[in-house]
């Protein structure tokens, strides 16, 4: 994994607030689907691809489809630490 | 990432009248039977297969769903003798398709009001016809759209519907590495999701509604976006007026875009009946 200052929950939150023109705070236990964030499959593409660049890899592309931010920062906090 | 908002109102209301000068009058695809007529000609001979697949009759009540700026509402009114109710998200839509009625004088016969098309509010059996022409790709809850269609239908109405259909699963992978061929759909399209024709019928018939006609109409589509060129060359000044440098280069940029899926048989063109049981 890439080293990075920011945690994945920061970078999906970011990622949102700028997709969906949001100023307050988004919900880390929210769907990121239809009832929820409202993403759909182009933006959850984009966003596979801003965690990708961030992290170095991203749970989208391991076949994985969390449904909330914090499956997403799970799928990071359950990794081991990055090589120092 | 671009600040551009996506909604489908906000949308319209950008870009209609490039469009009128980039899509040509009906603002909609068009079939092209012969392969080598204009995209006026190509476009009514797709009205004319709605027409056919809706079976109007004079007297009837119409209401057209996604009615854009009333072209076709108004067509609907002047020709086949019908009434018609065309409803949009857009209020600029409104504005032009009412403006456009009362010039043809047909203001008592074509009415529009701002309506959702997945959540109407009109009264239940009160049409004979519905009309879904080119707008249920904007519209995400594709099951809502139906039920509701299906809602208005009198017992014995008919709803025709055709817009663009996704033909196959696009896998997660490729629609990642392609991202930005479809990002430069969204901007000049607008948010568009596409279905297969299987689910409308699939969606039709979960209604309760009988399909009777399903057209696979992608190979006939395909010229559209030589002619769609054609267009963006032959206005280009004007379009640039109305949408700008960037507008205009996504605009070109879809044309290759959208032939290639039409081509890989990703994306394609379809139109579907059905009927209300009496």
């Amino acid at each position: 994994m890439a080293a990075s200052d920011r945690d994945a929950a920061s970078t999906v939150r970011s990622f949102v607030k700028k997709l969906k023109k949001r100023s307050d705070d988004v919900d880390i236990d929210a769907s990121l689907f239809s009832e929820g964030i409202g993403l759909d499959s182009l933006d959850v593409a984009e966003l596979s691809a801003v965690l990708e660049d961030e992290f170095g890899e991203d749970p989208f592309s391991v076949g994985q489809m969390p449904e909330t931010i914090a499956e997403i920062a799970a799928f990071y906090d359950e990794k081991p630490a990055a090589d120092a | 990432m671009t600040e551009i908002n996506y909604e489908p109102a906000a949308h319209y209301d950008r870009v209609t009248a490039a469009w009128r000068m980039l899509l040509g009058t009906e603002l909609h695809y068009g079939v092209f039977e012969a392969g080598d007529e204009s995209l006026d000609a190509a476009t009514a001979a797709l009205t004319n297969r709605m027409l056919s697949a809706a079976r109007l009759e004079a007297g009837q009540r119409v209401l057209d769903v996604g009615c854009g700026n009333g072209a076709q509402a108004c067509r609907l009114a002047a020709e086949h003798d019908v009434s018609v109710l065309g409803i949009t998200t857009s209020q600029v839509g409104i504005d032009l398709a009412s403006e456009r009625a009362r010039e043809a004088g047909i203001a008592d016969r074509a009415s529009f009001e701002l309506r959702d098309g997945t959540d109407n509010g009109l009264p239940d059996a009160s049409f004979d016809r519905v009309w879904v022409l080119e707008s249920s790709h904007l519209m995400r809850d594709r099951d809502r759209l139906v039920e509701e269609c299906a809602r208005v239908l009198r017992p014995g109405g008919r709803v025709a519907l055709c817009d663009i259909i996704r033909k196959r699963e696009i896998p997660f992978a490729e629609l990642k590495a392609r991202r930005s061929e479809f990002q430069t759909l969204r901007a000049a399209f607008g948010d568009a999701h596409m279905q297969p024709l299987e689910l409308y019928a699939d969606l039709m018939s979960g209604a309760g509604l009988s399909v009777d006609v399903t057209e696979d109409l992608s190979d006939l589509t395909l010229p559209t976006f030589d002619r769609w060129r054609r267009n963006a060359d032959q206005h280009e000044a004007e379009v640039i007026a109305a949408l700008g440098h960037e507008g205009m280069d996504e605009f070109r940029k879809s044309c290759d875009i959208l032939e290639s899926l039409w081509q890989d048989g990703t994306f394609g063109y379809g139109l579907i009946a059905a009927q209300r049981p009496a």
